[in-house]
């Protein structure tokens, strides 16, 4: 029999309008959007929460934030075209508005990660959200210790934020790597060409003094944790961040349950501890 | 606490159509029951809980999350009278009470409470239901309950404002209390109940054989049935539906059951087979709510057994569960 009185207030499924900046694009699919919500505030995330982006007529979807809050004044998308949603996307312009719900999800554990080498490994699409944390930890740098990135992409076409990446090389105290599956598509690639397990093994690290983030395609959990737990990393120095298909951002809709967690909630970032003996889970 | 006879019940309720949207079961022309408005078909107290989603009326199948037009979002007015529901029975009740903690834990769902908080809510119980069967009465953590005792309706206030409403009417004789009526029974569970309770034991005990679950994908045709019927089943999805410049997102009723249920932009699929399908439904009840909430998602109402064309029910589920896995000591065979 619940009593409250009566809310008229606005409905957490309304969402606030924010107005692109810029749009650039990062490969023939994925284009990175900044935007900035229309009232001037800052949307307040944590590197590895999502928010719900809608747009009108085609409904919602979950998108992680690509930038981290210490860059404030906008925040950053990147975004797949794969569907109505993100093609809708895809067609808009800097000026253009759009709905923005949340940040939603619990972030990367930045305070385990502190004083820590961070290890984070990333693939297709998975190095937006880590981007967010990459740059959260180059613009706090003396928060961590060394900050090792390891990215894989199908072909030289699909990797994302060419630029970023070797940026990043540059960084004191940060080491960047990346791989491609195959060199299709390019025939000037220079790098290098193999699973993003092989970056992995040559890797020397302080297992007692390093924390471990994954973000990737499905595929790539199983091979990369075995290759974490064979540096000696134990589950629970290892997180994830995992994709379901997140309808309300908010624990409502069912669609993103992995047993009784809901990934929107109690996720995306999970300890690999929390999930790994969960059915479904990986 | 009152004596209705049928005539002053139905003058009861009728007091109270004016005030309030009242809803309450009504014969169907093809003689199913519903609960609808008093004007929609002949009062039908009897019967026992209706076959659809009782938790409809807070969480419609098709309702309306907001409306754009070409100047931004219009707010929800409510302009509408309160809902004063009729016909729901202590089991329902249950089923309400839990997901009334599930829309409101974490962030409110207001669409949801836009409607359940101002909502006065009557059970029945007592010999209506099917077939004339004993329906035992509710902990009363409601408004009102409707008791029949075999030949009037005992009608019994639990709340100030279910207090206020049955001292109002003016009919009906003063009786002393339902405990003077019907004793202080304890009703030991149903078989049903029994089975199903055994089963989740077993499921929160032990990880089935994917086989097992494979088997009762099988049967399934992912009519959605079961979950459309579920008073605890709340999953939904999300749709535009765009006239003009005036844009309406609506929620709508989703089941775990179709195979696009969890189907992800990227194209992976957490539940690809109708058999992973099978064992969400039946482990998302028996087992993720007792870790979530502390108690089984299933209060054994038996709409999806009644529902399901191909007989995989959460009851006939369980019953298969306990014949196949359940210890030698519950008489029933492990494989």
């Amino acid at each position: 029999m619940p009593r409250a009185d009566s809310c008229q207030s606005r409905s957490l499924y309304i969402p606030r309008d924010a107005t692109i900046l810029s749009v650039t694009e990062l490969t023939s699919r994925e284009k990175l959007f900044r935007l900035r919500l229309s009232d001037g505030s800052e949307l307040k995330h944590l590197p590895g929460q999502f928010i719900q982006l809608s747009i009108l007529g085609y409904g919602e979807a979950p998108i992680s934030v690509a930038s981290p809050p210490t860059r404030q004044g906008y925040f950053e998308l990147g975004i797949r075209r794969v569907g109505s949603l993100t093609t809708a996307m895809h067609a808009l312009k800097r000026g253009d508005k759009v709905g923005i719900r949340g940040p939603y999800g619990t972030p990367f554990d930045l305070g385990s990660m502190g004083g820590k080498d961070l290890l984070l490994i990333s693939g297709g699409c998975g190095l937006a959200p880590m981007r967010s944390l990459i740059q959260y930890a180059a613009d706090r740098k003396s928060e961590f210790g060394r900050v090792t990135i390891l990215y894989g992409a199908r072909s030289p076409d699909q990797l994302l934020f060419r630029e970023d990446l070797d940026k990043w090389e540059t960084i004191s105290g940060f080491a960047c790597s990346y791989t491609v599956d195959s060199r299709e598509g390019d025939g000037c690639y220079s790098g290098s060409t193999g699973l993003i397990t092989d970056l992995i093994r040559p890797i020397e690290l302080s297992p007692a003094e390093t924390e471990a983030v994954i973000v990737g395609p499905p595929a790539m959990y199983t091979p990369v944790i075995a290759a974490l737990k064979e540096k000696g990393l134990s589950s629970q120095q290892i997180s994830l961040s995992l994709e379901r298909q997140m309808r309300c951002g908010v624990g409502k809709c069912g669609h993103c349950s992995i047993e009784h967690l809901y990934c929107c909630q109690d996720g995306p970032v999970f300890r690999l501890n929390v999930i790994e003996h969960l059915h479904g889970a990986l | 606490m009152k004596r209705l006879t049928q005539d002053e019940l139905l003058q009861f309720l009728k007091s109270w159509e004016t005030c309030y949207d009242l809803r309450v079961p009504i014969l169907l022309p093809d003689g199913g029951r519903a609960i609808c408005r008093l004007a929609d078909g002949p009062l039908a107290m009897h019967g026992g809980s209706v076959p659809a989603k009782p938790t409809s009326l807070f969480f419609p199948q098709d309702g309306l999350v907001f409306a754009a037009g070409a100047n931004g979002y219009l707010e929800r007015v409510d302009t509408e009278k309160r809902l004063f529901i009729i016909g729901l029975t202590p089991t329902d009740l249950q089923c309400l009470r839990f997901i009334d903690r599930f829309f409101s834990t974490g962030e409110r769902d207001d669409l949801y409470f836009a409607s359940r908080d101002k909502a006065i809510i009557a059970v029945v119980s007592g010999y209506c239901g099917r077939d004339g069967e004993f329906i035992p009465p509710s902990s009363g953590s409601c408004d009102l309950e409707l008791y029949h005792d075999g030949i009037d309706w005992l009608l019994m206030p639990y709340s100030d404002e279910g207090r206020e409403l049955a001292a109002s009417f003016n009919a009906g004789d003063e009786v002393v209390s339902l405990e003077s009526v019907h004793g202080k029974a304890v009703h030991p569970p149903s078989a049903e109940q029994e089975v199903v309770l055994a089963a989740a034991a077993i499921l929160q005990e032990t990880e089935l054989p994917d086989a097992f679950w494979d088997e009762i994908g099988e049967h399934c045709i992912q009519c959605s049935g079961c979950n459309l019927t579920c008073p605890t089943c709340t999953c939904f999805g999300v749709q535009d539906w765009c006239y003009g410049e005036h844009t309406e997102r609506r929620r709508v009723w989703d089941s775990c059951q179709l195979a696009g249920f969890m189907r992800e932009a990227g194209g992976h699929n957490p539940l690809a087979t109708a058999g992973q399908r099978s064992r969400r439904r039946i482990h998302h009840k028996l087992v993720a709510d007792m870790s979530r909430w502390g108690e089984i998602g299933c209060f054994v109402c038996g709409r999806c057994d009644l529902a399901c064309p191909t007989g995989i029910g959460i009851i006939a589920v369980s019953r298969e569960i306990v014949t196949r896995f359940g210890m030698p000591d519950d008489n029933s065979k492990r494989d």
